[in-house]
Order: structure tokens, then C-alpha cells, then sequence
């Protein structure tokens, strides 16, 4: 049976230790405010300006005009007009730029004279995300400009008029714009919860063994239910509080507003946030040290949360072993119900299945947790 | 300073540190742990378009533009839809990546030789593979139109264009893995150093027996050597492991000198255990020391160019960076690794790694030595 009485007596005394120690309280809201500013203001995932040098051996009112063209989309930048490609290759070389595009002589003749013309393009590949959409941008770049150079070889073939027979209208749904902030912002919500909710957690139970005041709360007219709510409390509290910044800086700083309701955010975030806590409280007493606890916190709830739930590292290109092991990541269903709220405005009628299957691993946490203090005698 | 008395500390250092045989397997799997996890997780190549597709044409022509994309190894259509409204819950569902949807009126208006519409509607979530995915599909509409105006207009099609020959250097099967996984080498290095750096001194604290200590004929900066040493020793030990894995397990050829790299861990581990004795002194408890510690790893982390490219930051972030000695370990680490770069070309970052290791761990053990005072 839960003592109320009891519970409030751990809370309070749980609470002491926070607000005592000062600075890990303050640690504990600073750092959702440094992760938002963090990502939503410096880092982006996005590619655009890609840093892009040319060597002209051709130097034509033709691949000038290529040239200028390349400059004027928004995916290339020009940082430099090169006279040949050793300086060009030293360029990529110092990672001064990404591409350098090498337009060979006699480049216009060849074209004007209807033959195909090579476009030497070199790439740095150190960065594979980056470098891939590089070349889809460089091949999409020359595919379109073919393009424009069939329909003027038909015109000039005296079929005037001749327009593209079909015309691919890209739309993009849900993020409409195409910012990695949009679902960065609210994504970094499921690490910042794991990382107040378990990593704190993961230390207060070590604690009490690393101090021996353990054997004292094992004599004590405590349940172990009782003990655990008691601990759980005050960091549920300021986990909560921490989703609460979250969302206001991601909507008041970048814009990042949510599109379906307020209260299934807040529902699923605290039903998320009481799987973290579980899974923090029971590394602690599985631990019972807080160097282990910290590093075993670390490994099974802050890297998961970030690396194997959706979040910026996409699941369908993990190994079938590893996008199995995403099942069982907490982090998984709150990043599938944050994108949900955030971008797709989904109601419960669609997400429920995450609802559930995080309340379903909070009672398992809980059960663990109980059992294991049981056997330890409180 | 005694030689002899540096040694019985780090010999004690080292006997706490591997009582527990659990620590022992901590600091064995957890850079294991890591190592699999970049390895296998941050990729991101595209091999697969889902596509959902919504074809109202049913023409000779809608096939030509569907076969088209399957054609193309990377576009898969996983689902036939039959109306707007299926459309639109493939896409909310996220069963598909992208859809595309050919009007009724398609064939109609390319026989008439005007350009008919095909709607493309890509799932924008993850917009830097919604990107990939749009630049892929604009080739495949670029072929279907020149196929198709080669079948409008059958005389001599011989037209001059552009062969965009692209060579990709450094990593030219753009392998993930080669560039994330030497990385971890340097994140590794930096997640043990910090932490237990910073613990081995408080819990002297909390103990109580930094006092004993300070009684004993032990010099500061004795203590301090003692109390990093045994740290260097297992972050040197622990990059030698992790990059003989990067080496034979994920078959990343170092295509630079071995020693750069070695010499390159040193000056890093200036920085880092400095950082480790800063935080040492401005904590009280092991949880404040854990906490700090991971303030000051993030930042390192998601500002080294380590996921997140540096030249997308702003300018003024841009020039944080400079201060961040994990930015110069990963060009150093990835420009021996990939790009088999030498000195010649790396000392820029070697001279900053060394300035900034120099500055941060002096200003530590001064910081340290009045605490102890």
C-alpha cells in the first residue's frame, strides 16, 4: 500500500538535495536552453551554397554564361575562378571548397558542333551526406541544362515552340519549406528529457549505496513503491518544466509552432519522460555506483535517444539487426509522436499505437524497478 | 618532484579505478558500444524511395513516366493509390517517402505537345533526405522528357549537350563509415578524459581524503601528474583499440601516418584534461561533476563538424568553433584517414590543437593548485 504521508516525506527530502545542490539544478534547465539555441540557431543539416571553384580552360561567352547560370542557383556558390586544376585540387585539398568544376577547351565547339562535351566535376566525398546531395544538385544542374539545350537544338531545327512535354511540380508536405530545423527543434525534446529524466535519476539511487544511508532507508517503515514515486517526483517535476521551455523557445526564438494540440504534447511528454525516469532509477539500483550509473545512463538512454529513434539519423538505412533494436528505444515513439504534432498535425486517432506502447514500457520499467528494490530488502 | 611518489598515485589510481570489474568492462565496451553505433547508424546514403504512386492517366504515356522511375534503381513504388485521399494518408502515415500523382488529362496535352503537369509531393520531415530524394526525381523527369521528345520528333536527335562527368574524391564510394567512424577515435578520447578525469578528483573530495592528500609530502603538481596519468595512459590505450576496429572491422584505410595520428591524440589530450581539472575544481559532488562535464561535451559535439557541417553554421558560430579543439582533432583524424594528408597541410590545426591545449591545461593546474592552497 502507498503511503501518501511517505511519499511526500522522499519527495521533500529529494527535492532538498536538488535545490542544495544548486548548480546540478541549474545544469538541468540550462541545458535544454543551450541544446534549442544550439540547434535551432547553429546547426543545420541542410545543403545549400555548396563552396564551389571553377577552372575555364574554355573561356567562352557560352561557358560563362554556364558558369553564371551554376553561380545563380541557390545551391552553388562560386568562391573562385581558378586558372588551372592543380590550384583548383589544392583548394579541395586545404577543404577550402567542396566541388571544383573543370569546363575543358574546346567545350563550346564540341556542344555547338552537336556533339556531347564532358563537364569535369570533382567532388570532396569526406562528408558522405553532404557530398551525395552535392551530386544530386550537380546532376540535376546539368540534367536541366540539357534540357534547355534539346529544346533550343529543336527549335534551331526550325520546330518553333516546342515546350517540355511534362513538367515535374515538386511539392514538399509537412515541411514545407525544407528547413532541418522544423523537426530538430522539437525532436531535441526526446534528448533533453532523457537526459534530465534518466541521467539524473540514474545517479540519486547509486547515491544512497555510495553513502551507505541506503541500509538506513532499508530500516525505515518505507515501501518500495513509496521510495521509488518519492525519488521520481521532484525530477518529473523539473523534467516537465524543461519540455515547457522547450516548446515555448522553439516557438517564440525559431518559429517552430506546433500544428496539432498542446495537451497530446504535454501527455505524451510526460508519459515519456516516466519511462525515462524508470529506466534512470533502474540503472541506478542495478549500478549502485554513479560513475557506472552516469556511463551506463549515457549508453542506453542519452545515445539511443539521439542515434537509433529517427531523430536525425534515418532507420531505414541501419543494418536489419540495429532498426530491430530501434523498436525497443523509448525515444523511437515519442520522435514518431513529436513528428506527428509538430509537422504532420496528427490526432490520437493515428498515434495511439506510440501512446501505447510507451505507457506499456513505463509499467515493465516500473515492475522491474519494484522487484529489484523488493529483492534488495525495502 | 618525485618520480617515485607520481607513481604510487598513479598506482593507486589504477587499483581504484579497476577494483570494480565492472569498470573494467565499461571502459572496454562503452567506446565498443559507440564505435558500433556510428558505424552502423549515422548513414545517410540513399538506397530506397518509397514511393506511393497515383496514377489517374492509365495512357501508354503514365506508364512510360512510371516505368521511368521504377526503372531506376533507387525509386520503389510500394503503394498503388486510387485517390487523393489514400494520398494523403500514405504520406501522413509515413509509408511513403513520396508520392507522385499523374493527372487524368497527361496524355491528352503531350500529344497535343503542351506540357502536362506531374505532381511530386515529398514527406519534407527529414528535409535533408527530402533533398536527395527531390534532386533524384528531377533527373528522372529530365530523362522522361527527353524520351519523350525523342519519340515526338523521331529525325536525327544528335543534339550537343553535357556529360557531367563527377569524380568524388577522399571517400569515392561516399562510404558513411569512413567518415564518421575515425571520429569516434577523437569523441572517445574526449568522453573518457573529461569524465573520469574530473571524477578521480571529487570523489577524493567527497571521500574527505583530499585532505590526507594534501597532508602527505605529495607536491600539487605532483597530485595532478598523478591523477591525469593513469587517464592519458587509458585514452591512449583506448584510441589504439578503437582504431585498430576502424581499421579491420569497418576496413577504413589509413591512408596517412600512424604517428601524426598518435601525436595528434597527445596534443588533443592537453586540451581535454584540462578541460577534466577545470571541472575538477569548480564541482563539489559527482553529480555536479557529471553534469558539467556533459555541458561541456554537447557543444564540443554538435559544433565540431562532427554530424553537423560547420560551414552551415552562422558566421558568428563559426568562429566559436575555433575554440573547440575537438574541430581540429576531426580535420587532423580525417585528413590522415581519408585524404592521407601530412603535416604540411595539417600543421595549421596541429598548432592550433597545441595553443589552445597549452593555454586551457595551464590555466587549470593554476585554477587547481589554489584550490589546493
Amino acid at each position: 500500500m502507498l503511503n501518501l504521508r511517505n511519499i511526500q516525506a522522499v519527495t521533500r527530502k529529494e527535492f532538498y538535495h536538488l535545490i542544495r545542490d544548486f548548480r546540478s539544478l541549474y545544469l538541468a534547465f540550462a541545458l535544454p536552453l543551450l541544446l534549442i539555441l544550439l540547434f535551432g540557431y547553429a546547426l543545420s543539416l541542410d545543403v545549400d551554397n555548396v563552396e564551389t571553384v571553377v577552372v575555364d580552360y574554355d573561356n567562352t561567352d557560352f561557358s560563362r554564361d554556364f558558369i553564371r547560370h551554376l553561380d545563380g542557383s541557390p545551391y552553388f556558390h562560386i568562391a573562385a575562378h581558378l586558372p588551372n586544376t592543380k590550384a583548383a585540387t589544392d583548394y579541395l585539398d586545404e577543404g577550402r571548397a567542396i566541388l571544383v568544376i573543370v569546363i575543358p577547351v574546346n567545350w563550346t565547339r564540341d556542344i555547338r558542333s552537336e556533339r556531347v562535351s564532358p563537364l569535369q566535376a570533382l567532388l570532396d566525398g569526406s562528408d558522405p551526406s553532404f557530398a551525395n546531395i552535392t551530386r544530386g544538385y550537380v546532376n540535376a544542374f546539368i540534367s536541366q541544362y540539357n534540357q534547355k539545350l534539346l529544346i533550343q537544338f529543336l527549335n534551331r531545327q526550325g520546330m518553333e515552340q516546342i515546350k517540355p512535354p511534362v513538367d515535374g511540380q515538386i511539392r514538399v508536405w509537412f515541411n514545407e519549406d525544407l528547413e532541418s530545423r522544423n523537426f530538430i527543434v522539437p525532436g531535441i525534446i526526446a534528448v533533453i528529457i532523457m537526459i534530465v529524466g534518466a541521467m539524473l535519476t540514474s545517479l540519486i539511487i547509486a547515491r544512497e549505496y555510495e553513502n551507505g544511508t541506503m541500509e538506513t532507508i532499508k530500516s525505515l517503515p518505507l515501501t518500495a513503491g513509496e521510495f521509488l514515486i518519492g525519488k521520481a517526483i521532484p525530477y518529473f517535476f523539473v523534467g516537465l518544466t524543461d519540455v515547457l521551455i522547450s516548446i515555448l523557445m522553439g516557438q517564440v526564438l525559431f518559429g517552430v509552432v506546433m500544428k496539432s494540440s498542446f495537451w497530446l504534447m504535454i501527455m505524451a511528454s510526460s508519459i515519456y519522460l516516466a519511462v525515462a525516469l524508470a529506466l534512470g532509477l533502474f540503472i541506478s539500483s542495478v549500478t549502485k555506483s554513479q560513475l557506472l550509473a552516469n556511463q551506463g545512463a549515457i549508453l542506453l538512454t542519452y545515445l539511443p535517444s539521439l542515434l537509433l529513434s529517427n531523430f536525425v539519423f534515418p532507420v531505414i538505412n541501419m543494418p536489419k539487426v540495429l532498426q530491430l533494436v530501434t523498436y525497443i528505444v523509448p525515444a523511437t515513439y515519442f520522435i514518431n509522436i513529436l513528428s506527428g504534432l509538430y509537422l504532420r498535425n496528427l490526432g490520437l486517432a493515428h498515434l495511439w499505437p506510440s501512446y501505447l506502447v510507451m505507457i506499456v514500457m513505463f509499467t515493465v520499467l516500473a515492475a522491474l524497478n519494484y522487484v529489484l528494490l523488493k529483492r534488495e530488502g525495502l | 618532484m618525485s618520480w617515485l611518489r607520481i607513481r604510487e598515485l598513479v598506482r593507486k589510481e589504477f587499483i581504484l579505478l579497476f577494483r570494480d570489474p565492472r569498470t573494467r568492462r565499461v571502459l572496454i565496451t562503452a567506446p565498443l558500444v559507440m564505435l558500433l553505433l556510428f558505424g552502423y547508424v549515422v548513414n545517410y546514403d540513399i538506397k530506397l524511395i518509397r514511393v506511393g504512386l497515383l496514377d489517374q492517366s492509365h495512357t501508354r504515356e503514365s506508364r512510360m513516366v512510371v516505368d521511368a522511375f521504377s526503372a531506376s534503381k533507387i525509386f520503389m513504388i510500394t503503394q498503388i493509390l486510387r485517390d487523393d485521399r489514400e494520398l494523403e494518408q500514405s504520406l501522413l502515415n509515413a509509408k511513403v517517402d513520396m508520392a507522385i500523382k499523374i493527372g487524368p488529362d497527361l496524355a491528352r496535352k503531350i500529344r497535343k505537345g503542351e506540357t502536362a503537369e506531374i505532381q511530386i509531393i515529398a514527406d519534407g520531415t527529414m528535409s535533408n533526405m527530402a533533398s536527395i530524394r527531390i534532386a533524384y526525381s528531377v533527373q528522372i523527369i529530365d530523362k522522361i522528357n527527353q524520351d519523350l521528345l525523342k519519340e515526338l520528333y523521331p529525325q536525327r536527335m544528335d543534339y550537343g549537350k553535357i556529360d557531367g562527368r563527377i569524380r568524388t574524391w577522399y571517400n569515392s564510394n561516399l562510404d558513411s563509415q569512413h567518415f564518421f567512424v575515425p571520429g569516434i577515435v577523437a569523441f572517445v578520447v574526449m568522453l573518457i578524459t573529461l569524465l573520469l578525469t574530473s571524477i578521480a578528483v571529487i570523489k577524493e573530495k567527497e571521500m574527505g581524503t583530499i585532505e590526507q592528500l594534501i597532508v602527505t609530502p605529495l607536491k600539487p603538481t605532483e597530485l595532478i601528474l598523478g591523477k591525469t596519468i593513469p587517464y592519458i595512459i587509458i585514452s591512449l590505450a583506448q584510441m589504439v583499440m578503437v582504431t585498430i576496429i576502424a581499421i579491420f572491422w569497418f576496413e577504413i584505410p589509413l591512408a596517412g601516418s600512424i604517428f601524426l595520428l598518435f601525436s595528434a591524440t597527445c596534443l588533443f589530450l592537453l586540451s581535454t584534461l584540462g578541460v577534466g581539472l577545470f571541472i575538477s575544481t569548480v564541482s563539489k559532488t559527482q553529480q555536479q561533476a557529471m553534469m558539467t562535464t556533459f555541458f561541456f561535451i554537447l557543444p564540443f559535439f554538435m559544433l565540431s563538424g562532427f554530424v553537423f557541417p560547420i560551414v552551415n553554421m552562422p558566421v558568428f558560430v563559426q568562429w566559436l568553433t575555433y575554440l573547440n579543439p575537438l574541430r581540429y582533432m576531426l580535420i587532423i583524424i580525417r585528413g590522415i584517414f581519408l585524404k592521407g594528408v601530412g603535416i604540411d597541410v595539417l600543421w595549421h590545426q596541429y598548432a592550433a590543437m597545441a595553443i589552445l591545449g597549452v593555454v586551457v591545461f595551464t590555466a587549470a593546474i593554476r585554477r587547481f593548485r589554489k584550490r589546493l592552497d
